[in-house]
């Protein structure tokens, strides 16, 4: 009987070992920075970060000359790259590389629009097409249109006035508007973010957009009392561009930044821009309407960081990695090999004497549904512990009903 | 010193109350002695309430309304401050000062003898409350959803089927014009042969992370409050938000199954069937002590062909509400009085004398009483009011493993999948059981 749990436990570790081997080739990638009304010596290597850690990505970061600086020196080759990543909102480029970016985007290069750069370069109609929204920079009725939603209508605003506002910067619920994108397909349809600013009132050409997601602008908080548009995607010749405008940089990112849900669509949009397709597997910290979800270092949670939390978790600790780990097993539904070595990761954390308490009544919880015989001893010796009976003859109770 | 009361007593009761605290006659209340067309005390339904909380005390009130049909003398909870507040509102609304309370529902089941009991109680206790009470053979109005686990729900609905009494969920959307009106359209055939069914329940609710760990208020019986669920420290979530934690609900998805999901098997005809599989989707919290899915999404197939999607609302266009959609158009329903259709003539349609009509009533309280005196059936019984949250308790099966969920119908079981089964129930805590029919 436990022979034949062992045996199965070291086929499932030498899957999981050929899995890591796996290794695929990566989309060249080039991030443009270098003047920016933001913080761009934060925001730029964080948006590497980001990239770098799906795995699909090898980013370059290309800085421009300073303000004022020459800017016919910069010349990036967009040639060599899938993605364009911008993060800029300056100084007007050369016409060589202007020229430069436009073809590269209408002969079928992905480009990224992060938050600010759809500041950048108001009278540049190409860029504000690419862009397909935009604010600030003296834009009005002559960059094209407001649009947004007013409830479930989508709103395509021609009245004068300027584009680009935000009020205060708050947290706020992103609502999913179109679910079959690839981008979006899979996430919850609202999702709590970080604090950020709310860009509002944003307007432009916008030719060959989708709106995927937008955010209620309050008018209780000085909002504009409309949905605005903030996740976009627009085609421009064959070029994809994901067009987010969320993700305002504070020092060391701020929550704008660390937000699962800005990171996660960045990375969906990112990889959408450069094949038109999301292979991305959906985290399950994704964040939904309960609440924001940051990630301290713009990672999702592994097991060995569940399981290392859960260890130590006690009255009023975070539950994130419990919840993580049971999305897990919810994942590996039907995949028996898998769901016994998480069953072995809860048996031993039920086993560890340095684990708490209320971890261990955790564990007891979820293998009452999930458990195999492989956990029943152990449970079983936990009914003589006074901390844990209660869960132990709940676990039992479902592992082995009596008729 | 709680006396056991029966309407004659309690007639006889109240009458020597108020002839002591009157000295002249002629200011007695004329309902008291049944003149002025009020219906005499006789004859007044002599009811218990289990559960004094928000939904108990409005159904009490829609109760109360019922001029002087009904009379409260006896309630039971485990909040002393709620049970006081709810005993002056039976004073002053329900001419009762001497309205009996209990903390324990079992103090309360022996010495009461009542003709009839309404309970609203957090999900998990109704396995027990709800069948100890009908073995009273007390008739019952209920709160949906009637059951936490199935089962609970199988007990449930197996003593009042052995105890004959008569029991109304408080589906109380059945005794509503337009879905009345749109469930008996599409049952006869107005919008087609049915295809889907679309049901748009509450997204869940926002997280309140974890508070920290407290007293419990005085006038708070804990122990009693969680009973057959495992024992957690207090932190100040109990009245109301239990319903965001899964020991106790199963959220919108279970609370809500009650109503759209019950008035979508009404109209189409599967209020005594259900589901063959199901597959779902939950996105949960990821941090704190709520943990419900806040959004849930859940597809059902029965055997006549027809799917069933029962999802948070704003997964939908349609938002809120049930949607029929037959191969001749689609009907909506939804609260404040909402129906709408394809084509606004459907909604024009007379259904003839031949056709079905279903089980019509204008007042869901009303509707009970009138059981109550009849004997007849109430409009929302039990068995129905169980296939609807069976849908829903099976949908959370499914996402809680990920899995296809097989289910039989007839015989009420999952099939092919212990592990899943495991989920029927939820155990209950040392020294509670689930009681036997």
């Amino acid at each position: 009987m436990k022979k034949q749990y062992i045996i199965l436990l070291i086929v499932a570790g030498l899957l999981s070992l050929f899995a890591a081997c796996k290794k695929e080739a990566t989309y060249r990638t080039l991030i443009i920075t270098g003047q920016n009304n933001h913080k761009w010596k934060e925001s730029s290597p964080i948006l590497k970060t980001i990239l770098d850690e799906t795995g699909l990505f090898t980013c370059d970061i290309a800085i421009s000359p300073e303000k004022g600086g020459d800017m016919n020196k910069f010349n990036p080759d967009f040639s060599r790259y899938k993605l364009v990543v911008l993060d800029y909102n300056g100084e007007s480029w050369s016409e060589k590389t202007k020229t430069a970016f436009v073809n590269y985007v209408s002969s079928g290069g992905g480009v990224v629009i992060y938050h600010a750069s759809d500041n950048s370069f108001p009278n540049w109609k190409e860029y504000n097409e690419i862009c397909g929204l935009g604010g600030w920079g003296n834009r009005n009725e002559k960059s094209g249109p407001y649009i947004y939603y007013k409830r479930n209508e989508l709103i395509t605003d021609t009245s004068a006035g300027i584009a680009g506002y935000h009020n205060k910067r708050h947290e706020y619920e992103v609502r999913i508007r179109n679910t079959a994108h690839p981008i979006t397909k899979g996430l919850p349809v609202r999702w709590m973010h970080g604090n950020d600013e709310l860009y509002s009132k944003l307007r432009g050409p916008e030719k060959n957009m989708e709106i995927l997601a937008t955010a209620y602008s309050d008018t209780a908080g000085k909002g504009t009392g409309r949905d605005e548009p903030l996740l976009m995607t627009i085609k421009y010749g064959n070029g994809r561009i994901f067009h987010t405008a969320m993700g305002h940089a504070d020092s060391l990112g701020g929550p704008a930044m660390h937000c699962a849900g800005f990171i996660v669509t960045l990375q969906r949009g990112a990889e959408w821009a450069v094949t038109g397709n999301v292979t991305q597997a959906m985290p399950f910290d994704f964040p939904n309407a309960a609440g924001v979800v940051l990630r301290p270092d713009f990672k999702a949670p592994t097991l060995n960081d569940d399981i290392t939390n859960i260890v130590n978790y006690d009255l009023g600790k975070s539950t994130k990695y419990y919840t993580d780990f049971q999305a897990n097993i919810r994942k590996a539904s039907g995949d028996s090999l898998k769901l016994l070595t998480y069953e072995k990761m809860m048996v031993d954390i039920l086993k560890n004497p340095k684990a708490s308490v209320e971890a261990k009544k955790l564990m007891l919880r979820e293998l009452s549904w999930m458990g195999s015989g492989y956990c029943v001893p152990v449970v079983k010796e936990l009914v003589s512990n006074a901390d844990l009976k209660d869960e132990a003859d709940f676990a039992l109770a479902r592992l082995q009903p009596t008729k | 010193m709680a006396s056991k009361s029966s309407r004659r007593d309690f007639v006889k009761r109240s009458a020597t109350a108020i002839a002591g605290a009157f000295v002249l006659p002629n200011i007695i209340p004329s309902s008291a002695l049944g003149l002025g067309g009020k219906t005499p005390p006789s004859n007044r339904i002599v009811m218990g309430q289990i559960g004094t909380g928000s939904q108990g005390t409005s159904n009490m009130r829609d109760f109360i309304k019922l001029k002087d049909q009904v009379q409260f003398v006896a309630l039971c909870d485990v909040d002393a401050k709620r049970l006081a507040a709810t005993k002056e509102m039976v004073a002053k609304t329900n001419n009762n000062k001497n309205c009996r309370t209990y903390g324990d529902f079992r103090e309360f089941l022996e010495k009461e003898k009542l003709d009839a009991v309404s309970i609203a109680l957090p999900d998990h206790w109704h396995g027990i409350i709800y069948t100890e009470t009908v073995n009273k053979k007390v008739d019952v109005y209920g709160e949906k959803p009637i059951c936490r686990t199935i089962n609970d729900g199988k007990v449930i609905v197996s003593a009042v089927k052995k105890n004959n009494i008569i029991w109304q969920t408080g589906s109380w959307q059945r005794s509503q014009e337009n879905f009345h009106r749109g469930a008996e359209l599409v049952i006869n055939g107005r919008v087609g042969k049915i295809k889907l069914i679309e049901i748009g329940l509450p997204d869940g609710s926002r997280g309140i992370g974890t508070p920290p760990v407290q007293e419990v208020p005085k006038e708070l019986n804990w122990e009693m409050w969680l009973g057959p669920s495992l024992k957690v420290p207090f932190r100040g979530v109990y009245h109301w938000d239990w319903r965001w934690i899964l020991d106790y609900s199963g959220g919108q998805l279970t609370d809500w199954a009650g109503h759209h999901i019950d008035i979508a098997n009404w109209g189409a005809g599967l209020e005594h069937t259900g589901p063959f599989e199901i597959t779902g989707e939950g996105f949960y919290p990821n941090e704190g002590i709520f943990n419900v899915p806040v959004e849930y999404d859940i597809l059902c197939k029965y055997a006549n062909g027809i799917e069933m999607r029962v999802a948070n609302a704003s997964r939908y266009p349609m938002g809120m509400g049930t949607t029929w959609y037959g191969d001749l158009g689609w009907l909506h329903v939804d609260r404040g009085g909402k129906i709408s259709a394809s084509d606004p003539k459907i909604l024009e349609e007379k259904i003839g004398d031949k056709e079905i009509h279903l089980y019509k009533s204008e007042n869901h309280w009303q509707n009970f009483i009138d059981s109550v005196r009849s004997r007849k059936p109430a409009i929302a019984p039990i068995e129905v009011a169980f296939r609807a949250i069976s849908v829903a308790l099976l949908g959370e099966i499914a996402m809680t493993t990920g899995q296809k969920i097989k289910w039989d119908p007839e015989k009420e079981e999952i099939i092919g999948n212990p592990v899943a089964s495991r989920l029927l129930s939820r155990p209950y805590r040392k020294p509670w059981t689930l009681p036997t029919v």
